[in-house]
């Protein structure tokens, strides 16, 4: 590993070690850019991370993070990522478990109490279920917020915006109204499989007429080139100067413009000989 | 309210005597005239004249108690422009965490859909005459977070604001110019029925 | 009458008292969202025994901004910025996380130097971090005076940040690749004098008017003692699980960038109370100053950005004369570029505790997804068993113990 990313303890062996203690509990198990990534059945999630945090070699004692990640186009689109790091090995891990709208993750609030909290937000963010947790409310959204906000399909501006209404005299919520949309670009070149129509792409379609002009070649641009220019001027143009207002192209002065028609600052109040502020 | 009580010549003003104190040159002196035309007529006297609004004027703005609304960011600036080295309390503006007792609420930072419903109750709890300065780009418009799905897009949906203060975050000169900026809209449009 | 007398004398237990005919019952009160000990805008809905906590539940996600989602539909490099917005109280620990969670995805190299700048500013923002959470933690429990001078510094860490990146706070300074520019020397010259003088004299000063004091010490030892096994299980890091006795620091076991390269020592508390994460973080910020000096001994002369010209753009100057720094100028503001498909889990010792970035690509110009992994979110979930039995008034105490931002709780 060339970047200067935190080292910890070495991958060696630990795949061999958690395939030893999770048996048919352990789905896959990879290795990508340094970090170990275990995919465990869901249904044995509990006892696969009481055997990751209690087997002698694994000891993994801490829980530090719930990430959930949604990919629609998966059938059980979402996955459950629970980074886990061990204080005696030095090592960390990510177990992933995978699920949808339905099924519901089971809860390992009892082996880490710091679960509950992680578990809410996941819950709240992309509407995971865990079976289990017993304070499974919404943490991080606006109080009776509806939707899950993470899931690729919620779109990023949401659907409700806020604002005071002189007429309730209260907070109204309403239908989001934006002044000016987010933009979005993509830098797919037409090249390499955009797939939008550029303008003018739909000419390409057509059959060519007749008569229509061929496109220069390259040997014609050559000869063309080398040929002298007899259409340029002889004289050279005059050379521009700005002597006068008029060739700065600046303009009249817009008459309201005036020092005295300003309006009075009544804050200046004017002292005998100038006073501070002016 | 609603009456203006505004009546009569002006006399809390600069009076036009004693030689000019500065001449074009790089420091300039507090207007010694002033002072001294107001010491004569107080000791003269025994009382200053003035009209109330001009009386109520320098008292609210020498006095703007500002409501901590720190949301976000740009709390940590607005902490920064109260601590001693740009020391805003030496423009009368002391941070109360009251709404009953402030006069001014700097709404710091983020204004996000589930925080909205508690500023507005705060605001509606602030006494009047309130001033709301929304500070920075995103109490301003939504700033970098204006297309998302749980922020208000600009604290001025929810409040009515008199001062923004542009940046992310703006700098502690930058918000204690917005305040003195206020400062002078109240000497402008102020009057009592506000 | 008699009825009421037996009424009474069936009644005066402990478990369900009464004076006269009014039972008394726990009663719930609602700490925030707007308070100024909260720390920003938490809501602790708490039921109270009198004045002991019988259970609290915090409300969080009052400054959800939806960051995560917002990354997905930005670029690699436009999604940097935001790292500086979730704690603001350090923002380059925050970009810290993110670059190094994008080179160990793009396998890319990092010159020396950068390594060394990197090191060198992100201690720069634990020792700014700190001077935040000591000084609010000492208001909090009812000192004013500490909190005057250490913003004090932190006023002077801004003005370097300021003269290294051109932001009082929020920097993007760390870019992929190694930072954004080279410091010129006079500021590092600056940084030394300061670490030499200034910084002792004022930290070691307020610091020294509430290490001792008594009421201080009242109010804060044996305050939320949190043992060794509770830290594992509620996902402690930081000064949190190093104030309880477990000597875990992320620059020590896990080094990236230069921390390998210096020497420093990791402070332990002994007991695991709000006094001792509170001298955890004294102690730490007496060590950035150690590893910056050691930085600043070592730091070699050489490139700040990787040379690879598919990822970090060139420079302007040379954008202007060149048509092919132009063009992948142009390319690499416009589309930025491309990370390999894959998935890392980097962490970092931010000031707070573990700040992680879990990150997914999927081979475009885009994050499939980016997950944050706040420090407080874990803390803050055990402030309810941190403050059980504790009075309403220490539980300011144990939150400033706990250093909590919501930019980054909330995210």
């Amino acid at each position: 590993m060339r970047a200067p990313a935190p080292r910890f303890a070495a991958n060696d062996g630990v795949i061999d070690a958690a395939r030893a203690a999770l048996g048919p509990w352990l789905v896959d198990a990879r290795e990508h850019v340094g970090e170990v990534a275990l995919i465990v059945d869901r249904a044995n999630l509990v006892p696969a991370m009481t055997a990751l945090r209690d087997t002698k070699g694994l000891e993994y004692q801490q829980l530090m993070e719930i990430a959930g990640v949604d990919y629609p186009e998966r059938d059980k689109r979402f996955e459950v990522v629970y980074c886990l790091l061990s204080l005696t090995r030095n090592h960390r891990l990510h177990v992933h478990v995978c699920t949808d709208e339905d099924r519901p993750v089971p809860s390992v609030t009892g082996l880490w109490p710091v679960a509950g909290w992680l578990e809410r937000e996941v819950y709240d963010l992309y509407g995971v279920l865990f079976s289990g947790n017993s304070d499974l409310r919404r943490i991080l959204t606006d109080y009776g917020f509806r939707g899950h906000p993470l899931r690729k399909d919620f779109p990023l501006t949401g659907y409700t915006e806020l604002r005071y209404s002189e007429e309730e005299k209260r907070v109204v919520y309403e239908p989001v109204k934006l002044a000016q949309d987010f933009r979005n670009f993509d830098f797919q070149s037409p090249w390499e499989g955009a797939e939008y129509v550029l303008p003018g792409d739909e000419k390409g379609a057509q059959a060519q007429g007749k008569g229509a002009q061929t496109p220069a070649s390259a040997d014609a641009v050559k000869k063309a080139d080398a040929a002298p220019d007899k259409t340029a001027p002889a004289n050279a143009p005059e050379t521009k100067t700005t002597e006068s207002p008029k060739q700065t192209g600046a303009g009249e002065p817009h008459p309201g413009n005036k020092a005295e028609d300003k309006p009075k600052n009544p804050d200046v109040v004017p002292t005998k000989g100038g006073g501070q502020n002016q | 309210m609603g009456v203006n009580l505004h009546s009569g010549p002006v006399e809390f003003k600069p009076q036009a005597h004693g030689g000019s104190v500065h001449d074009g040159q790089a420091v300039i002196q507090p207007d010694q005239g002033f002072f001294d035309g107001l010491n004569g007529e107080l000791t003269d006297k025994g009382f200053l004249v003035t009209s109330t609004e001009e009386l109520f004027q320098w008292a609210r703005t020498g006095s703007l108690w500002w409501m901590t609304f720190g949301l976000a960011c740009c709390a940590v600036e607005m902490i920064h422009v109260n601590m001693p080295r740009y020391d805003m309390e030496r423009f009368g503006a002391a941070p109360r965490a009251s709404p009953r007792q402030s006069d001014v609420m700097i709404v710091a930072g983020t204004l996000c859909n589930k925080m909205a419903p508690a500023l507005r109750r705060v605001y509606d709890q602030m006494s009047n005459p309130k001033y709301v300065i929304s500070m920075g780009s995103c109490a301003n418009g939504g700033g970098y977070y204006h297309y998302s799905y749980s922020v208000v897009r600009g604290c001025d949906r929810i409040v009515p604001v008199d001062i923004y203060v542009p940046g992310c975050p703006p700098t502690a000169e930058a918000l204690l110019y917005g305040v003195m900026q206020l400062q002078r809209k109240i000497r402008r449009a102020g009057s009592i029925e506000r | 009458m008699s009825d009421y007398v037996d009424e009474l004398l069936h009644k005066t237990d402990a478990a369900d008292p009464t004076t006269g005919d009014v039972s008394i019952q726990n009663y719930t009160i609602n700490f925030g969202p707007q308070h100024p000990a909260a720390h920003g805008v938490l809501r602790l809905v708490m039921e109270l025994d009198g004045e002991i906590v019988e259970r609290i539940d915090p409300h969080v996600g009052l400054l959800h901004r939806g960051t995560e989602k917002l990354i997905e539909y930005k670029t690699y490099s436009q999604a940097l910025p935001y790292f500086d917005r979730l704690d603001y109280c350090s923002p380059m620990c925050m970009e810290h996380s993110y670059v190094l969670a994008v080179e160990k995805l793009l396998d890319l190299e990092v010159p020396l130097r950068a390594q060394y700048l990197r090191t060198f500013f992100a201690e720069l923002t634990r020792i700014s971090n700190h001077m935040l959470n000591l000084g609010s933690h000492v208001m909090d429990v009812g000192a004013m005076t500490p909190n005057l001078w250490l913003f004090e510094i932190r006023e002077d860490c801004m003005n370097f940040y300021e003269r290294a990146s051109g932001a009082r706070m929020h920097a993007n300074y760390f870019r992929v690749g190694g930072v954004h520019q080279d410091v010129p020397l006079k500021l590092l010259t600056d940084i030394a004098d300061w670490l030499d003088t200034r910084l002792p004299r004022l930290f070691e000063d307020a610091i020294s008017l509430v290490a001792n004091n008594r009421i201080f010490k009242q109010r804060n030892v044996d305050i939320a003692v949190v043992n060794r096994e509770d830290a594992i299980k509620w996902g402690f890091s930081g000064p949190m699980i190093r104030g309880s006795g477990i000597p875990w620091d992320l620059r020590k076991s896990q080094p990236y960038d230069a921390y390998d390269k210096v020497d420093f020592d990791v402070p332990v508390g002994t007991s695991g109370d709000c006094y001792d994460r509170f001298m955890v973080r004294v102690e730490e910020v007496r060590q950035s100053a150690r590893i910056m000096k050691q930085c600043l001994a070592q730091m070699p002369e050489g490139p700040v950005l990787a040379t690879d010209r598919k990822v970090t753009p060139p420079k302007r100057g040379e954008m202007k004369r060149s048509m092919e720094a132009l063009i992948h100028h142009f390319k690499l503001y416009t589309e930025g570029y491309h990370v390999p498909a894959g998935e890392v889990y980097v962490a970092t010792e931010s000031p707070k505790g573990e700040f992680g970035v879990y990150l997914v690509s999927d081979g475009s110009n885009k994050p499939y997804r980016c997950k944050i992994r706040p420090t407080a979110f874990s803390h803050l979930q055990a402030m309810e068993f941190m403050s059980k039995g504790h009075m309403l008034a220490d539980t300011t105490a144990i939150l400033g113990a706990m250093d909590i931002v919501f930019g980054e709780c909330d995210r």
